[in-house]
């Protein structure tokens, strides 16, 4: 094993020149602006539900949508937070109260749809189109997060991954209630809880591996 | 500049907020590239990451593979310092979060290598419990000392020493192939010196 003083003289030897980070907070406007763009450019190919209109009277829908994007930047802003190494990790309860508004939300509707519709609302081709759009956001949203936050993966991986998932997660929710007229009850609840769950879940047990796989390397080596 | 991270006996230094301002500085400038700054940084906390690890890990072997690794992910993620910030908190962070690691990675190997208590020492095949294992030992070692000196050398660090025939190549300087050679002759040798039938392994 190399002696400290020998692995400080070459950690010394390889000080190159490193560019800060942004605060957090302009990180996590810079990821949530390129969701917006993202977002517009699903609205523009693929345009809002036609029955947009008619939703935004229910204030079910618009509670439930709002919650969901609250819960999509305030998780953002947590997760950048926490991030780094010198922020607490309670700020991982920052977007908690606007998950629970939107996860209720999510219950009543379904409630509700089940008795108007029934379980026949599950249709193929709608089911199809939806699971487009949520590749369509959640994988880039993912992706530019994974690269932005690879540094991580040496302190807190599960949490940020938690988070960034759960931002990821709302932010995909809110576009899918914005472009799919998805009132089937299962529709609703596989897609949002589902795909929560599901990133929430994949992230948590892949996460730390991934990010650990991207991380920075860390030179020089020790034999 | 007459910097508190310039004296290596950080106990010396009276004001912690001082200091503090100090490494911040120090920080900004290993950022910048400035590799004597960060050779300072390192060598003036080194110290203090030391102490930290000593409080939560046992052996000093352990405690210095903490603080290689907090070293390590201080320069991994050096860029994510900022200097407004005060320097402490983000050490610390850092710090204890590889010296969790490392603690986690020692229960872990504890774990694996249970020591046996006197009642796991009685096995249930007869041989194994003989009374005369001491004799035994002591003819084995008899017996290891009279082999040629390529077989014997080949057997202390195969058998007696467990390394692998890597390790025991760079070791002996003798080759792979020789090794084995060397050890299935010695242990050819000593089962006829023993005198056992059996397989010894």
């Amino acid at each position: 094993m190399i002696t400290t003083p020998d692995l400080i003289a070459a950690l010394a030897a390889d000080a190159k020149p490193v560019r800060r980070l942004l605060p957090p907070l302009a990180r996590a406007v810079g990821w949530l602006a390129f969701g917006v763009l993202l977002l517009s450019f699903l609205g523009i190919v693929h345009g809002l539900r036609p029955d947009l209109a008619d939703h935004l009277r229910r204030p079910v829908f618009v509670v439930g949508t709002l919650a969901a994007l609250i819960t999509g930047v305030s998780a953002a802003v947590a997760c950048f937070l926490i991030s780094l190494p010198d922020r607490s990790r309670l700020w991982v309860l920052l977007p908690a109260p606007s998950l629970a508004v939107w996860v209720s939300t999510i219950g009543y509707g379904c409630l509700t749809d089940w008795a108007l519709i029934g379980p026949s609302g599950l249709q193929v081709g709608e089911a199809f189109r939806c699971f487009v759009t949520l590749a369509l956001t959640s994988v880039p949203l993912s992706l530019v997060m994974i690269v932005m936050l690879r540094y991580a993966a040496m302190l807190r991986p599960t949490l940020v991954t938690i988070t960034g998932s759960l931002s990821v997660a709302a932010i995909t929710a809110t576009s899918l209630s914005l472009f799919h007229s998805i009132d089937a009850s299962m529709m609703i609840l596989i897609w949002n809880l589902g795909t929560a769950a599901l990133i929430v879940t994949l992230g948590g047990a892949l996460g730390p591996r991934l990010l650990a796989s991207l991380s920075p390397q860390r030179m020089p080596d020790r034999a | 500049m007459t910097s508190a991270a310039s004296q290596r006996s950080s106990a010396a230094v009276p004001d912690p907020e001082e200091r503090d301002r100090d490494r911040a500085l120090l920080m900004a400038r290993a950022q910048a590239g400035d590799r004597r700054a960060y050779r300072r940084l390192l060598e003036d906390i080194t110290p203090f990451i030391r102490a930290l690890a000593a409080r939560r890990l046992r052996e000093t072997s352990e405690v210095e593979d903490a603080v290689q690794e907090v070293l390590l992910t201080v320069h991994a993620i050096r860029h994510t310092y900022d200097p407004r910030r005060p320097f402490a908190p983000w050490l610390a962070a850092i710090a204890n979060r590889r010296i969790a690691d490392q603690l986690r990675r020692q229960t872990r190997r504890n774990l694996r290598h249970a020591a046996f208590s006197l009642q796991h020492e009685t096995f249930s095949v007869a041989e194994a419990n003989l009374e005369d294992a001491r004799s035994d030992a002591a003819a084995l070692r008899a017996a290891v000392e009279g082999l040629p000196s390529g077989q014997r050398r080949a057997i202390k660090l195969l058998k007696l020493e467990e390394m692998s025939l890597k390790e025991a190549a760079a070791t002996s300087g003798m080759s792979i192939a020789a090794l084995k050679v060397a050890t299935h002759r010695a242990l050819g040798t000593l089962r006829k010196v023993l005198g056992s039938p059996r397989r010894s392994t």
